[in-house]
């Protein structure tokens, strides 16, 4: 029942540009005098190394090229599937020789939903860089997860589905790449 | 229990994704049509962010780099406004990040090829969060606008580039501020990839010269709105009754 109509438009968005460090990593291009810590180094604290997994992969533009200026922001829930407002986020951005993001945290849980529908364990992706005018929000889910009945994956065609699922490449690691463009192009949401 | 779900977005009062005038969107931009699905827990529920992040000079950059406090070049200005919803209720603890170019128009960042000096007092970098109503302030200095590689060489209209976080990861934004009065913000392709025309004007800073007394201060008036979340009670009952 949607009673409740909104007053006022959503501030539009613009891109994030080249510089986008400044403001969001500042550690990570070495101004360090300004922030402690860059936000979302860690996801989750006190955490041991066993307990975690890795995601890591690139993000492609339409040449193929693997972008080095980009920025990826993660948040899920924790094992349990709860989700905690303060922990559960994280930003990435590209190794400069491997050109890979590499996301360590804890497998999140599959939850129970508002609507009553059980979700599949995910992480929440949202992308900004120069050449996107807007931040791009995606899902990466984990292929060795029950994944048939998961509200979001079976509204999509078989042929795309793939594209919001990362493989497992060895044990506690998962492989999950973004491409903007082209044959494989990752399935984007307006969510 | 509280069940909440954000409105849709109108991309009709966003930018184009795919705006070739834009170079660096050819590409980049995504060609397909985005799936559009109900948020759900995951986009309505945090992150926030909690105040001990917060430094006493994170939302003051004429001093946050400054080296001896010596004040970086080009006039201060005061960068002010409130964060809400779309139903016009303030957010409280909404993060703020902002990064600039210094007043020569050039950024303190390896990949910017702008032949203009670097400021070693100004690193334009700041954050805040917004109060109890939604305010939210920043010291800084005038950016100035710079030239960039687009369609051969083009200006930036001056402009300070915001994130925001409020209160759920479906919020997110990030965005650019412009300054009332620039003849380059009409030039630019990067507000131009937003057609609608009050969508457009809403990014522009309003001159506020109520300070200019008091403080010896040019202010800009900012206000930010995030999407709304709809909240419905319902009670917690075991499936199937
Ligand atoms: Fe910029």
């Amino acid at each position: 029942m949607e009673t409740i109509k909104a007053k006022l438009d959503e501030t539009p968005f613009q891109t994030a540009g080249p510089f986008l460090h400044i403001g969001c990593m500042p550690n990570a291009i070495k101004i360090n005098k300004i922030y402690q810590n860059d936000l979302g180094e860690i996801p989750f604290k006190d955490k041991q190394e066993n307990e975690l997994i890795t995601i890591e992969g690139s993000v492609f533009d339409g040449n193929g090229v693997a972008l080095d200026d980009v920025m990826i922001e993660t948040w899920q829930c924790d094992e349990k599937g709860q989700f905690n407002e303060d922990s559960g986020f994280a930003r990435l951005i590209p190794n400069n020789i491997t050109k890979k993001f590499t996301l360590k945290t804890i497998k999140p849980g599959s939850y129970k939903g508002f609507d009553r529908k059980t979700y599949s364990p995910h992480v929440s992706l949202s992308i900004s860089a120069r050449g996107l005018n807007m931040t791009l929000n995606t899902r990466v889910y984990f292929e060795d997860d029950e994944l048939k009945n998961d509200p979001l994956l079976s509204i999509i065609s078989l042929d795309n589905v793939n594209s919001l699922i990362a493989k497992k490449i060895k044990k506690n690691s998962y492989l999950f790449d973004i491409f903007l463009q082209g044959d494989k192009e990752t399935i984007f949401l307006d969510i | 229990m509280n069940a909440k779900s954000l409105i849709k977005r109108n991309y009709e009062k966003h930018p184009e994704i795919d705006f070739p005038d834009y170079k660096s969107s050819i590409f980049r931009a995504p060609k397909n049509r985005k799936i559009s699905f109900p948020s759900s827990n995951t986009e309505t529920i945090g992150p926030i962010f909690n105040k001990n992040i917060i430094g006493k000079l994170d939302n003051d950059l004429t001093l946050n780099f400054s080296k001896n406090k010596i004040s970086p070049l080009g006039h201060k200005i005061i960068v002010y406004g409130t964060v809400s919803d779309q139903f016009t209720n303030p957010i409280k603890g909404a993060l703020i990040e902002i990064w600039q170019a210094n007043a020569a128009g050039k950024y303190l960042h390896d990949n910017d090829e702008n032949p203009a000096p670097i400021d070693p007092n100004f690193a334009g970098c700041g954050r805040c969060l917004t109060s109890s109503s939604g305010y939210y302030e920043f010291l800084t200095i005038q950016p100035g606008p710079y030239p960039y590689p687009n369609r051969g060489i083009e200006w930036r209209p001056m402009h300070i580039h915001f994130s925001i976080f409020g209160k759920s990861f479906g919020q997110r934004l990030i965005t650019q501020m412009y300054f009332e009065g620039d003849p380059l913000i009409k030039l630019c392709p990067m507000v131009n990839s937003i057609r609608n025309e009050k969508a457009k004007n809403s990014l522009i800073g309003v001159l506020d010269t109520s300070k200019s007394n008091t403080k010896n201060l040019l202010a800009y008036k900012f206000d930010i709105v995030l999407r709304g979340i709809k909240q419905t009670y319902f009670e917690n009952r075991k499936e199937g009754l």
